[in-house]
């Protein structure tokens, strides 16, 4: 059980300080008390067996960094449970906050009113490393350029939510969210008894559905692609999923050419249109002809394409810029100039570093702060003070110092902890983040919950799997299932009607078989 | 060959089949079952009370209304896969298969056999241990499902294509379109569209009629191929044609209607003159009919109905002609004698 001292600086999701599971965690803690240690062990080998024969992996270099290793993708059989009330408030703040950053790409492209009004500093917003001048003025179908966006969420030491990162590029994980549920159903159904769970499997079917909605096909049926770099990305697991489970083709850059300005892929009855595109690899590699001229993995003419209005790109190009950590900071005075509103999530405190007096007040107590590349993603090049070096500081310092627009520093967060288990199965508190996962077609729709993702080694808050994270299966409760106790779901409220019985084939009589029997003695 | 070797393959067949769905069916639907419905559309409701349902009355699955309705979730489970005590439990189904291969073990190839009785084995020797605990009947049930496909892997490759093969199909074949049936007639909403209004505006009611149908595809097993055939979200409606109607699914009702035929017409010495035969040409015609002349959105409980009695029919007839008359008969005394047979062995 976790020690009284982590209550003081960290939240637990699961317990009070005082010891006593939350409200809506008490079911779940019974449960996991009468599994004890040697039975969460137990699953876990279960777990790790599975994984291994259905190939949910992820390769991490070995020890001698020679060759890469496959191993079970970290699935931490101890759920986090969030109430139904608390997931409609983030559910309301992420929305609020998409709508916003897609105001922001369409500004950005388009008006620049935002600059005008002096909001956003211009030469910030074009110095962007995803600011893509190649899709000026291009509006795709219903206004929409993030279709699916994660946010990365954190909770303070006080329980309140945090946004620490927006994604809308190629945010990945989704896949992770549906198989741990799967796994999490088969392995351990008994921590589930006394819920009643949202389902998340239902993702891959909005995703579909948003793309058809903003695909521009006027007669038919919209023919949809998953586009992949290739099988040797890391993220290709996810992008087979989510081909498979929409039931659509996954298609790499040599299937797709184009033709006078609308894109087809290769098959064996000649040329298909492709109305939409779920594309996974970034902005710089899509077309040669208008980003890097290098790219091998991209679509000569596709940029045209999409300039035409004959196909519809998810995300659309150019969106990165939104999501960009120097950008970040601008989000709470998007969603009120854009919107109106006040933001119903907050963002973590951020200092921009290109103004000389800030910089040199953050430099100065840089050991307190995190400090993070602009344009980088998943965890790279980011210093977290408290746990940097001596040297490892000083460097970032040059670094800073040598080109301050692509910093940013923040206050670090006490990221809340959640019990997670050994190898042994004994429970310990870990620091969780949370990426919840939205998709924005006539609507914008969230899958309850999202990807938790949780630092395996104690004390640690880095939580990226490429660097020893693990994950949580994430429920969200019914709303009124956090009442501490509840019976079992409800037998069916209709009565299913009467079939006719079932059949079993009969041969010999009974009498003749135990005259067999009686035989043999 | 003998008309009762010719019925004890026939029932392995339809044996292997019902462990293989039961065991599909108790997978998808009690996962399903642990969460709640998706926000977005509540859908069909096929939840573990409607599988004992599907199972009918004899099964002993609901043996009066008070009894079914104290029924708790593990005991339902566990009742379906590892209660050797009940004739429609998984385990159950097995016995009966390896009961039915040993009395044919002269026919079936002594491979055939072997994987028939190891599953067996393994499956009596680990009910006891470890599938006895939570989550372990979903492993048994993954078990089953992986020896079944061996199983029929070995009679496809191993197996001459005589008359004895074509009867284990046939066993299977029905089967297979008789729980089906079944499912869809449990889950099927009653009206779901029964005015056939097509594209009509969808009124509440209708449109939780024809919610998403996820639990009956997983618990057929037929989830990735609806995805690659049907464009069309995995509503009721659509789910229920495909599973009724799609002959390129191999466990659709039409295709295994086709089969069934396919399997007497070459087993029947005058299959011009043979009434299974003909009935089940009618009835594959008919459904072929059907997927043709059916407006978008109509009623199928009514269809499902008539074929699982045509089916019901077609079994009768089979005795009738090949069997000699023996009939298959509801009986639990079967199971019974089966049971205490396995006790006189071990004794």
């Amino acid at each position: 059980m976790p020690e009284a001292t982590a209550h003081d600086l960290f939240y637990d999701e699961l317990f009070e300080p005082g010891g006593a599971p939350r409200r809506a965690a008490a079911a779940l803690v019974a449960e996991l008390e009468r599994l004890g240690a040697d039975g969460l062990a137990e699953a876990g080998r279960r777990r790790d067996a599975a994984f291994l024969q259905q190939g949910i992996t992820f390769e991490t270099a070995a020890a001698d960094g020679s060759r890469s290793l496959e191993r079970p993708f970290p699935l931490d059989l101890v759920p986090r449970v969030l109430s139904g009330a608390e997931w409609s408030h983030l559910k309301r703040g992420l929305a609020q906050r998409i709508r916003a950053l897609n105001h922001f790409v369409d500004d950005v492209y388009h008006g620049r009113e935002i600059v005008r009004e002096e909001i956003v500093p211009w030469t910030l917003v074009a110095s962007r490393s995803h600011f893509a001048r190649a899709v000026h003025g291009i509006r795709p179908p219903g206004g929409v350029y993030c279709h699916v966006a994660g946010c990365d969420l954190v909770r303070h030491a006080d329980g309140s939510w945090r946004v620490i990162e927006d994604n809308v590029r190629t945010p990945s994980g989704i896949s992770y969210v549906i198989e741990n549920r799967a796994a999490m159903t088969q392995l351990v159904p008994q921590l589930f008894a006394g819920y009643r769970v949202r389902p998340v499997d239902h993702y891959p079917q909005l995703l579909l559905r948003a793309l058809r909605s903003v695909a521009p096909s006027a007669d038919s049926e919209a023919t949809v692609v998953v586009w992949t770099p290739g099988s040797l990305n890391s993220a290709y697991f996810e992008h087979a999923f989510l081909a498979r489970q929409m039931g659509v083709e996954l298609v790499e850059a040599s299937d797709l050419v184009v033709r006078d300005d609308v894109l087809y892929m290769r098959t064996t009855r000649g040329l298909v249109r492709v109305h939409a595109v779920y594309r996974r690899l970034d902005d710089d590699f899509v077309d040669p002809l208008e980003f890097r001229p290098d790219s091998l993995l991209g679509v000569p003419g596709l940029v045209r394409a999409y300039r035409a209005g004959s196909v519809a790109i998810a995300n659309a190009f150019g969106t990165g810029v939104a999501d960009d950590k120097a950008i970040y900071h601008y989000v709470p005075e998007m969603v009120r100039f854009y919107l109106g509103e006040e933001p119903l999530l907050e963002n973590v405190t951020t200092y921009l570093l290109h103004d000389a007096e800030v910089r040199e007040q953050v430099l100065s107590r840089i050991g307190e702060l995190v400090v993070k590349p602009t344009g980088e993603s998943g965890g790279k090049g980011v210093c977290i003070g408290p746990h940097a070096s001596e040297q490892e500081l000083e460097e970032v310092a040059a670094a800073v110092r040598a080109q301050p627009e692509a910093w940013i520093a923040q206050e670090l967060v006490r990221l809340s902890t959640v019990p997670t288990a050994g190898p042994d199965g004994v429970l310990a508190p870990r620091h969780v983040d949370l990426r919840p996962f939205a998709v924005f077609g006539e609507r914008i729709d969230i899958v309850p919950g999202g990807l938790t993702r949780v630092a395996l080694e104690e004390g640690s808050m880095i939580v990226n799997s490429s660097r020893g994270g693990g994950s949580k299966d994430t429920w969200v409760l019914e709303d009124g299932d956090d009442v501490a106790d509840r019976a079992g779901p409800p037998i069916a409220d209709t009565t299913p009607p009467a079939l006719p019985d079932l059949r079993y084939g009969t041969w010999s009589s009974q009498q003749q078989q135990q005259q067999q029997q009686e035989e043999v003695r | 060959m003998l008309a009762r070797i010719a019925h004890e393959l026939y029932w392995l067949g339809r044996n292997l089949a019902r462990a293989e769905f039961t065991a599909r069916a108790c997978d998808g639907v009690f996962r399903a079952e642990l969460q709640s419905a998706a926000e977005t559309s509540p859908g069909v409701r096929f939840g573990w009370n409607g599988l004992l349902a599907m199972l009918g009355a004899s099964g002993g699955a609901l043996d009066g209304g008070e009894g079914a309705a104290m029924l708790r979730r593990e005991q339902a489970l566990e009742r379906l896969t590892l209660d050797a005590d009940r004739p429609d439990s998984m385990l159950a189904c097995v016995e009966r298969a390896r009961e039915g291969a040993r009395t044919v073990r002269d026919v079936i190839s002594a491979e055939m056999w072997e994987a028939i009785n190891a599953t067996t084995l393994s499956l009596r020797r680990d009910a006891a241990a470890s599938w006895r605990l939570p989550g372990g009947a979903y492993q048994a049930s993954q078990y089953v499902k992986q020896r079944t496909a061996l199983i029929w892997g070995i009679a496809e490759r191993a197996m001459l294509r005589d008359e004895a093969k074509r009867f284990l199909d046939a066993g299977g074949f029905i089967e297979v379109a008789d729980m089906v049936l079944r499912m869809l007639r449990v889950a099927l909403p009653a009206g779901a569209a029964s005015d056939g209004g097509g594209a009509a505006a969808p009124d509440p009611a209708e449109a939780r009629a024809d919610g998403n149908a996820f639990a009956l595809l997983q618990a057929v097993g037929g989830f990735h191929a609806y995805l690659r055939a049907v464009t069309a979200p995995p509503n009721a409606q659509p789910v229920a044609r495909f599973l009724l109607f799609q002959r390129a699914y191999p466990d659709s009702v039409a295709a295994c209607v086709d089969s069934l035929h396919e399997a007497f017409a070459a087993a029947d010495a005058s299959p011009h003159e043979s009434k299974p035969v003909l009935r089940v040409s009618r009835l594959a015609a008919d459904l072929e009919f059907q997927r043709r002349a059916l407006p978008d959105g109509a009623e199928l409980l009514g269809i499902c109905e008539r074929v699982q009695h045509e089916l019901a029919r077609v079994d009768q007839d089979v005795a009738e002609r090949y069997f000699a008359g023996a009939t298959g008969d509801v009986a639990r005394s079967s199971l019974h004698a089966t049971g205490g047979e396995r006790n006189a062995v071990a004794a």
